[in-house]
């Protein structure tokens, strides 16, 4: 970055920014004396855990903060304004004129009943005044559509948010957030909810438009490989606080603080050419052979079903104490694989053969029998366990459904609390009281107090924050060692596989394109599939090269559509 | 490619929701047919009955020209083949054919009920709207209190109120019937007339209806405001009102649709009250007396062109929804 640039007015500056909560939360501010400068043409990371108040100051920007919640101190500065002190029409001017923000879920921040098109159009009408033609507004979109990458702007205008895959929907957004050429970009997560690849190509889009324009961006993430592809400088939160901020360099490099240590060490198995090599233990516990499952999905009258692809004939085997990790992008397949070694999905077609038997012919008492030994984790910790169901009561149902007595079913739910890092007295409170963390442990409980022999995590730490998550996959490679449980890991996040497994699968529209152990695929994947994920990985030149390479610059002009 | 929520898909799914439908009214035409068969009793009888000289060769005669001698199926088969072609009988009671009876009352019938479902639709849906975008307020508490004493009241209870403050003690409104009788009007005084006729009725029916129209709306508004994509309209600059006609309404009215759209045949339901309080000539007054009188052609020729109405009052709810909600013809929501 030039000298003349340094020198430049910011288009975003945080004063001493404190953001009161509503009396009686767990802390009286949300955010507590934060200053930090966004220049033109810079990208300045937020990044925190969630509760560290990252999102706050991202609305607090374009005043958007809840009713119940507001700026207490200090002040933001967005082109020389301050958005709390504008009158209605000025700050209407601000928010999509000045500044333009981008969020995390594409497909719940547009409107579904509207197409599209007309949604950046009236992003449009109501900036620009004049207020422009019908064909003005028109070639504007058109334009827009394709600086973002997208294909076929006259069909896509047309489009309904439902239509688009998910890194087009998030295009249409930063199409949107373009229009009328803001001096800020303020990026909430926007690559979260995306796959590898498309969130590479967002962040890309990203980096071209800030380019192209000289574009201030803020753009708030949780994921330090995301930081070290694209920021300038990073701010640090914790609690709502500054810990530190800087350059890219300074802050991941040479932190000064424990806490960003802590968290870049958090990064699930940050050098993806160092993982384990673990001989593999030649009895196979579970055989998948020639699995085919196609879903249809009916559409309208005299329409042939929508036909999606789940399982093209897997084959894979499960050894004895093993971690397979099976790991694609959405719509890959593997959830669904997991589905069905449960057989809580019914195969079209293959075999699933358990302990000598196929588990689908079983039924009745034999199938509960099997089932038994076959447990699964799911993602959404919230989701998994009964609201209104005590810890302890969903840990001891399993084992007293095959004949446990209560008491000894509690005793032994205990244990596993204990085991799994809670307290024995957390049998007796509800789901709710606990952190996602927390209630991840419990899942985990829940699932081996059955002591079963597979347990199949679904991306069980995917929806856990960096630190919790490394704890939470420590706890399974302990339990792992301890139960002598095979598993199989099911995940999109290839840094966990490398982390965790000892062979991975690598599934894509249902097949699978590469198979092998975890060193052989992560350091020579066979396939181009496999090649493109790796590349994908946000911030591999930051962790995996000794040497630090400054991440401003590397990432290569491409704009791809998703 | 066939766009979502273009007029061919919607076509398409018109026509084949039409046949559909005539399947289902078949259906309905059989169960009736059955229903007619296991009451006691022959339709030769009634008529040999009727004319005072039930002798068994009278009977066989009736029964050959009826076809009454002919195994039921073949006999299902003509019943279908007139309710087809809207032959629904004749009433013995009231010595006219069932079609007749019913169109004459059917006008009368569809003009209150449609009234009062598209007040109760459109003041509700507005009412309910202002209350949730105003969740909170006095406003919200006043509407919310309000739409519960109306759903709460019986709709014949209030209907005679309505009588006893407005004709009997006030009277500012005629007190029953459809239009006043014995005097020359002009075609517009004529529709004035009709209107003040049905000023008690309408309010009558459209009460409850309306009251669950607005509770639902509000809550609809509620949840409609805390999605994203308000937030992104927000954050896009938009004012209030082009927030709240461009993005919420819309959203906002999808599940009410779904509601107002299986209600809409228990509104017809609801009339038969309304029409006995208040001498309504529609079909509920001719349901009411056929009941009475054991009128079984009549009931029959009712319950089948009530079953027409509600299943094509479902049929324009499918397709209403379809053009509000895109998502709805492909299945992907």
């Amino acid at each position: 970055m030039n000298e003349a640039m340094q020198a430049k007015v910011p288009v975003l500056s945080a004063e001493n920014l404190s953001i009161a909560l509503p009396e009686g939360g767990d802390r009286p501010f949300a955010v507590e004396n934060v200053s930090f400068d966004v220049k033109p043409n810079e990208v300045v990371c937020l990044v925190g855990e969630s509760g560290s108040g990252k999102s706050m100051i991202a609305h607090a920007v374009l005043s958007l903060l809840p009713k119940s919640i507001a700026v207490a101190s200090g002040a933001v500065t967005v082109a020389r304004q301050n958005p709390t002190k504008l009158d209605r029409r000025a700050l209407r001017r601000l928010r999509g004129g000045e500044a333009a923000m981008i969020f995390q879920e594409p497909l719940s921040s547009l409107n579904p009943l509207k197409r599209v098109g007309k949604q950046i159009e009236e992003m449009i009408l109501s900036h620009q005044r004049p207020t422009p033609s019908a064909a003005e507004v028109h070639e504007r979109v058109q334009q827009l559509f394709t600086q973002v990458g997208l294909p076929n702007p006259k069909l896509l205008e047309k489009s309904y948010p439902f239509e688009l895959s998910g890194g087009q929907r998030q295009r249409v957004m930063i199409a949107m957030a373009m229009a009328n050429r803001p001096a800020l970009l303020i990026a909430d997560e926007p690559t979260t909810a995306l796959d590898v690849t498309t969130q590479r190509q967002i962040l890309r889009l990203i980096d071209d438009l800030r380019r192209d324009r000289g574009m201030g961006v803020l753009l708030i993430t949780h994921d330090f490989g995301v930081v070290a592809d694209v920021a300038d400088r990073v701010v640090v939160l914790r609690h709502g606080k500054v810990v530190e901020q800087g350059t890219v360099e300074e802050v991941l490099r040479h932190p000064k603080e424990a806490y960003t240590r802590e968290l870049i060490d958090a990064v699930p198995k940050a050098r993806l050419d160092d993982v384990r090599h673990k001989t593999i233990r030649p009895e196979s516990l579970l055989e998948v052979v020639g699995l085919h499952k196609t879903f249809r999905v009916k559409r309208g009258w005299l329409q042939p079903p929508r036909e999606v692809v789940a399982a093209d004939g897997i084959s894979l085997t499960l050894h004895e104490g093993e971690t397979l990790a099976v790991v694609g992008e959405s719509g890959s397949g593997k959830s669904t694989l997991g589905r069905m070694i449960m057989r809580l999905t019914e195969p079209d077609g293959g075999a699933i053969r358990f302990n000598g038997q196929d588990l689908r012919q079983l039924r009745g008492e034999a199938l509960r029998q099997a089932r038994k030994q076959l447990q699964i984790v799911f993602q959404d910790p919230f989701a998994s366990l009964d609201p209104r169901q005590k810890v302890g009561d969903a840990i001891a149902r399993g084992p007293m459904a095959y004949g446990t007595s209560r008491a000894e079913a509690m005793e032994q739910a205990k244990k596993l609390l204990v085991r799994v890092g809670l307290n024995v007295v957390a049998a007796d409170r509800y789901p709710h009281e606990f952190s996602g963390g927390q209630r991840q442990r419990i899942c985990i409980a829940r699932a081996l107090a059955l002591k079963p022999r597979v347990l199949i995590a679904d991306e069980a730490v995917s929806a856990l924050d960096v630190s919790v998550q490394a704890q939470v996959l420590a706890l399974l490679a302990e339990l792992r060692q301890e139960m002598k449980l095979a598993m199989i890991f099911i995940t999109h996040d290839l840094r966990i596989a490398a982390e965790i497994a000892d062979r991975v699968i690598v599934l894509r529209k249902g097949r699978i394109v590469e198979e092998g152990a975890t060193a052989d695929v992560f350091t020579a994947p066979q396939a181009a599939y496999t090649r493109d994920l790796l590349d994908a990985i946000p911030g591999r030149d930051f962790f995996d090269q000794p040497g630090f390479a400054s991440a401003a610059g590397k990432i290569p002009t491409a704009r791809m559509s998703s | 490619m066939i766009r979502p929520g273009s007029a061919a898909t919607v076509g398409l799914m018109a026509l084949s929701r039409i046949a559909q439908l005539v399947a289902v009214i078949l259906v309905i035409a059989t169960f009736n047919f059955v229903l007619v068969r296991a009451a006691p009793g022959d339709p030769a009888q009634v008529m040999a009955g009727q004319s005072g000289a039930s002798d068994p060769k009278l009977l066989d005669d009736l029964r050959k020209e009826y076809g009454l001698d002919k195994p039921y199926a073949v006999q299902l088969a003509s019943y279908l083949g007139r309710v087809i072609t809207l032959d629904l009988g004749y009433s013995y009671r009231q010595r006219r054919a069932v079609v007749d009876l019913i169109l004459e009352r059917l006008p009368a019938t569809l003009l209150l009920t449609v009234t009062a479902f598209c007040l109760a639709l459109l003041i509700g849906t507005t009412l309910g709207a202002l209350a949730g975008l105003a969740a909170g307020s006095v406003l919200d508490t006043v509407f919310t209190v309000l739409s519960l004493v109306l759903y709460a009241t019986p709709v014949f209870w209030l209907g005679l109120m309505l009588v006893l403050v407005f004709s009997v003690t006030l009277g500012w409104l005629p007190p029953f019937g459809y239009e006043t009788i014995n005097v020359k009007l002009s075609p517009l005084e004529r529709v004035l007339d009709i209107a003040q006729h049905m000023i008690m009725p309408v309010t009558s029916l459209a009460a409850i209806y309306l009251a669950i129209y607005a509770r639902l709306m509000r809550s609809s508004i509620i949840e409609v405001a805390q999605q994203d994509f308000i937030k992104t309209a927000r954050a896009k600059g938009l004012s209030g009102p082009s927030i709240v006609l461009g993005h919420m309404l819309r959203n906002a009215l999808v599940p009410v649709v779904t509601v107002a759209g299986m209600q809409a045949g228990a509104l017809v339901g609801g009339a038969v009250v309304i029409e006995t309080v208040f001498a309504w000539p529609g079909l509920g007054r001719l349901t009411f007396d056929a009941l009475l009188q054991r009128d079984y052609p009549v009931l029959l020729g009712i319950f089948l062109i009530l079953s027409i109405v509600v299943i094509v009052l479902n049929l324009l709810t499918d397709l209403i929804y379809k053009l509000i909600d895109p998502r709805m013809t492909t299945g992907a929501a």
